[in-house]
């Protein structure tokens, strides 16, 4: 990697940088759900979450939901939010402290529009076009790979992933934290099997123990829930492709964080404290697994498939990357990245990271992925435990 | 054209029980193994599908099943050289409540 790899980005008034310029309408709750979208469909461009819950969620539930919420609004791709709800103080307190990032926050309530969504709608859909207005007038400028944070994401993986895809994502997880940037990845039950060798990786002993306690307590979860790991994960998808055991697909998941030292383990999306590379304990799923990467601020996904997976983050462009040499032929409008040659033996790993990571600073710089174009992006929090 | 490659299944480590297919393989196929550093044959014994395991060693019940030189499992039932590694015949050590 040369001193000069830049991208082209959205600087932000916190010192950030955003991949992408998008004004976010986000629904604190679940009685706003069709409103956002309402108001969403309106305005050219913009992006739509929504949280389908709000009172009654509790304790620890309550805590991610909304550092969710916020992280999704604070995202550097983020240029101007609207939040909506159902009541003031809930929209308030979201909307104050996305807006200590220093970018454009409006909020409503229900409550303030004498609980009518037609009403909520017009004022909503007049608030967000000039938010629409005011970031169109943003321009992107060059910026650092250290400005960077990655989520690093496998799903419907297959050996080719743990063999090829995997390793070849811990290469560019590699270049961009000796860079000065970010990177993170999660699924915590795909540490199992494969927990001894990322805490010889720990920055501390302290990092080193948060990593196996959080594989002591997802093997737990498993127990208590008297569950059987074999089909859950691996899954029915996983095994037809020939992963065996947790363990298997546990070392092939973890070579995408590649080999620098582990900073921290960080809560479901929770930002994190220092650059570098992190692990977050969070559920494997990749719908909820990518929200919580992009709530923590990583502005790009690179995401590997064994037998393809179009599912990506709304808000964080989501580069798919495939090893498997029949997937990489069937998939042509799904794989933002064809790394079957390494598989084969046909190129060196090294040769396929630099086209993978000039891939990444071109997507970063506002090339579109298959994902954005075909409109495949969600964002989904995690619920944790039972509601009032 | 492109060239074909020289092996059709990898060991990722010397200490491995199985190797991964890089291509459908037949069953009586003498295929090329790669090792690190090193180039082997084998004989497969059944079909095994892209991306699927062959056994490189045979495997007793009970014994640890390794791949990229780390434990993936345990054998369930015995293992010939050249036999299909799958859920039939290696089983997880963990998370089974």
């Amino acid at each position: 990697m040369a001193e000069t790899d830049r991208f082209l980005g959205y600087r932000r008034s916190d010192g950030t940088v955003g991949v992408r310029n998008d004004v976010l309408v986000l629904s604190a709750t679940g009685l706003t759900g069709p409103t956002a979208r309402r108001i969403c469909a309106a305005i050219q461009g913009s992006k739509t979450v929504s949280m389908p819950y709000d009172a009654g969620v509790l304790g620890e539930d309550e805590a991610a939901q909304h550092r969710a919420l916020v992280g999704l609004g604070r995202n550097p791709n983020v240029g101007a939010v609207l939040v909506i709800g159902g009541n003031p103080p809930k929209v308030e307190r979201i909307a104050e402290a996305v807006a200590s990032t220093g970018k454009p926050v409006e909020a409503l309530s229900l409550d303030d529009c004498g609980h009518d969504a037609l009403v909520l709608t017009d004022k909503g859909v007049r608030a967000g076009a000039k938010l629409a207005r005011d970031v169109s007038s943003q321009r992107r400028e060059p910026a650092p790979v250290s400005a960077l944070f990655l989520g690093l994401e496998c799903g419907r993986s297959d050996p080719s992933s743990g063999l090829t895809a995997n390793p070849l994502l811990g290469l560019i997880a590699d270049r961009v934290v000796d860079a000065g940037g970010s990177a993170v990845i999660g699924e915590a039950t795909e540490w199992l099997g494969a927990e001894h060798l990322l805490a010889r990786r720990a920055a501390s002993p302290a990092v080193a123990q948060a990593i196996l306690e959080a594989v002591r307590g997802r093997e737990q979860l498993a127990m208590d829930a008297g569950v059987d790991l074999l089909g859950h994960n691996p899954g029915p998808t996983n095994i037809a492709a020939g992963l065996s055991t947790i363990e298997e697909k546990s070392l092939g998941n973890i070579a995408k964080s590649g080999s620098r030292p582990i900073q921290s383990v960080l809560a479901y999306a929770q930002a994190p404290p220092t650059p570098g590379l992190h692990l977050m304990d969070a559920p494997a799923y990749a719908p909820e697994s990518l929200t919580g990467f992009t709530a923590a601020g990583a502005q790009v996904m690179l995401f590997t498939t064994g037998v393809g997976n179009s599912f990506t983050s709304l808000l964080a462009p989501t580069l798919k990357v495939s090893a498997n040499p029949e997937t990489c032929a069937r998939l042509d409008v799904q794989l933002d990245f064809e790394a079957a040659e390494v598989f084969l033996g046909r190129e060196p790993i090294e040769a396929a990271a630099d086209r993978l990571f000039q891939t990444l600073l071109d997507v970063a710089s506002g090339t579109a992925t298959w994902g954005e174009i075909l409109g495949e992006g969600e964002e989904v929090v995690s619920r944790f435990g039972a509601a009032l | 054209m492109t060239l074909a490659p020289t092996w059709d299944a990898i060991v990722l480590d010397e200490a491995d029980g199985v190797a991964t297919a890089l291509r459908p393989l037949e069953a009586g196929q003498t295929i090329h193994l790669r090792y690190p550093g090193r180039i082997a044959e084998l004989t497969v014994s059944e079909a095994i599908a892209l991306c699927h395991k062959v056994a490189v060693t045979d495997l007793e019940p009970g014994e640890p099943v390794r791949k990229y030189g780390e434990v993936i499992g345990e054998a369930s039932a015995p293992i010939r050289r050249g036999a299909w590694v799958h859920v039939h015949n290696l089983r997880s050590l963990r998370g089974r409540g």
